[in-house]
């Protein structure tokens, strides 16, 4: 007879519910049309993310998450979204159109290589009865499928949307595993953020400067 | 007052009754709320029972050429809505009889039964646009069906049956329970399964006339009179019994009757058509806010539904969640 898994504890039941969110939000956006609802979703996720550290920090009785939380809802949520929408107004581009593959296919493919994420981060040896496993595989899907995210589209709004939304899985797995992780290593990597967001602002306003597209296509296309 | 205790077998002559006899309200409803939604009157709650007792008098028409198979396949299809709540949690929490009789798929089998004669009968009709109806029915279902059974598999990973009781209880026994993201998926993958079913927007525009954008209203476009009022009435009672599936088994199975009692089964009905109507302003809700996707498109909202439920066997499998 099998045995029924046992059930999560509210903590873990309620962190890998928000993993979840922000793995199906990158679901979302690896199939979304408009490179504005892509920074929307962005925007969501790393909403999601900061609800998360909210919870972590209400449940654990790590009252630094808070402030973690402050840090990643002012700069995710409200500034990153803020300058690449206004990059795009700027662009004047509304449609991506970049799908190098069929939705559909798009999302199978995405599934298969969140199963390898699954399987991978159960085959760590990172077991504990108080830690939300399932979570660990969440982050590891949204990583996975963050690199599809870049692979598959091809315009500059879906990669960077991809990198900043890699770094969200990284702040999922870090704040599950890792509560107690030192504030400054997170803080850390929020800036290290805000370097890439600069970094990709300058790629998409030298891109369109050049191309008169946001798509990558014209990249192959060699200039003599 | 002492109080009366019904025998198992009378209980669930009451939740058939209740799904044949409240069908046609829950229908007319959605229908009235969804006119208000929409800034019109709307018909009256009770026109659906109008509906159907005006049709109940008409003249049935047979188109040349059709067999016994057009007029057999109603009755075959309202027998199998009819069959259904004997296995599902209409009114009680716990398991009846009968309730052993056939697991999730079992009940899946006999609604796939009854969407296949009326996909036989519309074949039967040669009506164009009622063959085209069928055949995108049964495409549509066939794709749907992956996440059905993923769904399945997670009700049987979390409680070792895959019986609809069992799945209730469960979800009844704890916050926990209930909060665990293979739940919350198998639930929301379920309620696209739901939407698919019913024939509502992003799927299918139900109340249109256009039979380019029809699927599931275009098989009944042949049949007339009493034939035609037992279809309509057996598609009200397999929204109802989704609905019922839904909040009953996934959503919020409470406020079932505890005991064999009388006045407690006959207090869960009222509870029961007040969840159904909350499950049925979502989904007008839901029709009132997207536009309906191209039919080809359609391979978009099944994948969905399938990562949905593929994803709850994965979380729970792989991490336990």
């Amino acid at each position: 007879m099998a045995v029924a898994p046992p059930v999560p504890s509210t903590f873990s039941g309620g962190a890998e519910a928000i993993a979840l969110v922000v793995l199906l939000t990158e679901f979302a956006m690896l199939r979304a049309p408009l490179s504005r609802s892509q920074i929307r979703l962005y925007a969501f996720q790393s909403l999601a993310v900061s609800a998360l550290a909210v919870f972590v920090a209400a449940t654990q009785h790590i009252p630094e998450l808070y402030i973690l939380a402050a840090f990643s809802f002012t700069l995710k949520v409200v500034l990153v979204p803020g300058i690449v929408l206004r990059l795009l107004r700027d662009a004047r581009v509304d449609l991506a159109g970049s799908n190098r593959l069929g939705v559909a296919t798009m999302i199978l493919i995405a599934i298969g290589i969140s199963v390898f994420g699954f399987f991978v981060a159960g085959g760590l040896p990172v077991h504990s009865h108080s830690l939300p496993t399932a979570a660990l595989g969440l982050a590891m899907a949204v990583i996975l499928v963050a690199f599809l995210l870049v692979i598959l589209r091809s315009d500059v709004v879906s990669q960077a949307v991809g990198f900043f939304s890699l770094e969200n899985g990284v702040s999922v797995a870090s704040l599950v595993v890792a509560s107690g992780l030192p504030l400054i290593v997170e803080v850390a990597f929020l800036f290290d953020l805000l370097v890439a967001v600069v970094v990709f602002g300058v790629l998409m306003r030298v891109h369109h400067g050049r191309t008169q597209t946001l798509s990558t296509e014209a990249l192959d296309r060699l200039k003599g | 007052m002492a109080a009366v205790e019904l025998a198992p077998a009378q209980i669930q002559v009451f939740q058939v009754l209740t799904i044949v006899v409240f069908a046609p309200l829950v229908s007319g409803g959605i229908a009235h709320l969804e006119a208000r939604l929409q800034g019109r009157r709307g018909p009256r709650i009770l026109q659906p029972y109008y509906d159907l007792a005006k049709l109940f008098r008409k003249e049935t028409l047979v188109p040349e050429n059709a067999g016994w198979v057009f007029m057999v396949a109603p009755i075959v299809a309202f027998t199998c809505y009819m069959i259904v709540p004997l296995l599902i949690p209409v009114l009680t929490a716990f398991p009846l009889p009968l309730g052993y009789m056939g697991d999730i798929l079992g009940g899946a089998f006999i609604l796939g039964l009854a969407g296949f004669a009326v996909a036989l009968a519309a074949a039967e009709s040669g009506g164009p646009y009622a063959q085209l109806g069928s055949s995108r029915a049964m495409t549509f279902g066939a794709l749907i069906e992956p996440s059905l059974l993923f769904i399945t598999f997670t009700v049987a990973l979390v409680t070792t049956t895959d019986l609809p009781y069992f799945e209730a209880a469960a979800v009844r026994s704890s916050l926990g329970q209930w909060i665990r993201p293979a739940h919350l998926l198998a639930a929301l993958a379920f309620f696209l399964v739901v939407l698919n079913d019913t024939g509502r927007i992003p799927v299918e525009t139900h109340a249109s006339t256009l039979e380019f954008g029809m699927i599931d209203e275009a098989r009944t476009l042949e049949h007339s009179g009493p034939l035609f009022a037992l279809l309509k009435w057996g598609s009200a009672m397999k929204q109802f019994i989704l609905y019922v599936l839904l909040v009953n088994v996934f959503i919020a199975p409470w406020g079932l009757a505890g005991s064999r009692d009388l006045g407690a089964v006959l207090v869960a009905i009222p509870i029961l058509l007040a969840k159904a109507f909350g499950v049925g302003a979502v989904f007008t809700v839901i029709d009132n806010s997207f536009s309906k996707l191209r039919l080809f498109k359609l391979t978009e909202f099944m994948a969905s539904a399938f990562l949905l439920a593929i994803l709850a066997v994965l979380v729970l499998y792989l991490g336990g969640g």
